[in-house]
């Protein structure tokens, strides 16, 4: 280690939890954008260190659409081949009898994923809503029309586990770039958003809440109308809101 | 390094090469390790699982700025996690700060929460052998600092002591863990 480098070893301590901060923090950084070795090194191996503390956080699965969410959305980055570009190439009475049945088997496999993917989501909605009303920890909430939205109602099953469900009449889709963000508020403390909600044009909608268990009883369901991807706090009118139980 | 650092590595430069399928085994490796640190810091499982999809995404589209120089794939994984849950953290912070609802906005929610998961953490982690040796001052420090992107001036404030003293349990506690891996190592 170089001599009269510990000064900055120190604040690289530091720098590599993400917590130094003001001017010590730019002066690390140039001193680090100058190309300082020692700091690199050091500040790597904090971090290889820093991942012990992984062994005190409670594991938690993340769900199986998680996944497939991520990989529908790199679906786009790959590289692209169309079948139609393939198929052409094919000439010939055999190789025509083999596309139109590939064809066929690609419509089935296509239809009972179609099938799979537009209704299993629904029963596992299905299941998971009947799983809450057998659960008698589960309470049955009503919600109330608020500010610009007087007519419309909510209903909202919550169980304290932080798995809830909401069901929404007369509230009207939201405009462009707006969405109903749904919160929590638990006692002395800050609404939690938990979930989005969109409704169809007769005003019906309904979400699947699966919030992390709260601490303190839950007092308060609102709903918010808020600009897309508004989720830290709310800050538009509230449109439906429960009575503070 | 051990074999799972190494095929992790490999499984990072695959995903490099747009390889769907080491992407696959990298997300089925590393998934839980990110999930677990986003729902510790974010405490909203739609959250985290946002914060999951980002990352992923993130390192199928940046695996080629990965360099086994730089540390393990898991530590270059964990630290964007954490980069990207700082920033939402941060920025809950100050929206909480002009947030209308709440009758005590001295009593944030994550502050409680901060206390209750420290709590629980400290719990947790007294299960480590490995840490069970760190002191309670030091674990709390770092646990603001890590999992709630505290920096240490804001340490400092919400435990209410000097922020010297704050740095000197900062360090001490990293030295600690720094101490613990050369001896896991050896």
């Amino acid at each position: 280690m170089a001599t009269g480098h510990e000064q900055w070893l120190e604040q690289g301590d530091i720098y590599a939890l993400g917590a130094l901060d003001g001017q010590e923090m730019k002066d690390f950084e140039a001193h680090l954008a100058s190309g300082c070795a020692i700091c690199e090194a050091y500040i790597r191996e904090i971090r290889e260190s820093l991942l012990l503390l992984h062994r005190a956080i409670t594991p938690f699965e993340p769900s199986s659409a998680a996944k497939s969410l991520i990989f529908d959305q790199i679906a786009g980055d790959k590289k692209f081949v169309p079948i139609a570009a393939v198929q052409s190439k094919r000439t010939g009475i055999w190789q025509r009898m083999v596309g139109t049945i590939a064809a066929g088997i690609v419509g089935v496999v296509i239809t009972a994923a179609y099938y799979h993917y537009r209704y299993e989501p629904r029963h596992s909605v299905y299941s998971a809503v009947i799983d809450l009303l057998r659960d008698p920890n589960t309470r049955d909430v009503a919600l109330y029309g608020a500010g610009p939205t007087p007519a419309a109602l909510g209903r909202c099953l919550w169980n304290k586990s932080g798995e809830g469900h909401l069901f929404v009449t007369n509230l009207p889709a939201a405009p462009e770039g707006k969405m109903y963000a749904v919160w929590t508020i638990a006692q002395e403390s800050s609404p939690r958003y938990v979930a989005s909600i969109r409704t169809d044009a007769k005003g019906l909608g309904g979400v699947h809440i699966n919030a992390a268990q709260s601490d303190k009883p839950i007092q308060t369901f609102a709903v918010t109308l808020e600009p897309v991807g508004t989720t830290a706090a709310p800050t538009g009118p509230m449109v439906l809101v429960s009575k503070q139980s | 390094m051990s074999a799972q650092s190494i095929s992790s590595g490999y499984l990072v430069q695959q995903v490099a090469q747009q390889d769907r399928e080491a992407f696959s085994q990298l997300y089925d490796r590393c998934s839980s390790l990110v999930f677990s640190l986003a729902m510790r810091m974010l405490r909203v499982r739609s959250d985290a699982e946002d914060l999951l999809q980002e990352v992923f995404v993130q390192i199928w589209r940046q695996a080629s700025n990965y360099s086994a120089e730089r540390g393990t794939p898991e530590a270059w994984i964990v630290n964007i996690a954490r980069s990207r849950a700082i920033d939402k953290l941060r920025s809950i912070r100050r929206m909480e700060q002009s947030f209308v609802l709440t009758d005590d906005p001295a009593r944030a929610e994550s502050s409680d929460n901060v206390e209750t998961s420290a709590a629980e953490s400290e719990a947790k982690m007294a299960m480590s052998s490995a840490l069970v040796n760190l002191p309670e001052a030091q674990r709390r420090v770092l646990e603001l600092a890590y999992f709630d992107g505290l920096t240490q001036t804001e340490i400092a404030a919400r435990l209410k002591e000097p922020l010297g003293t704050v740095k000197t349990r900062m360090r001490s506690g990293i030295q600690r863990l720094r101490e613990i891996m050369k001896m896991q190592a050896a």
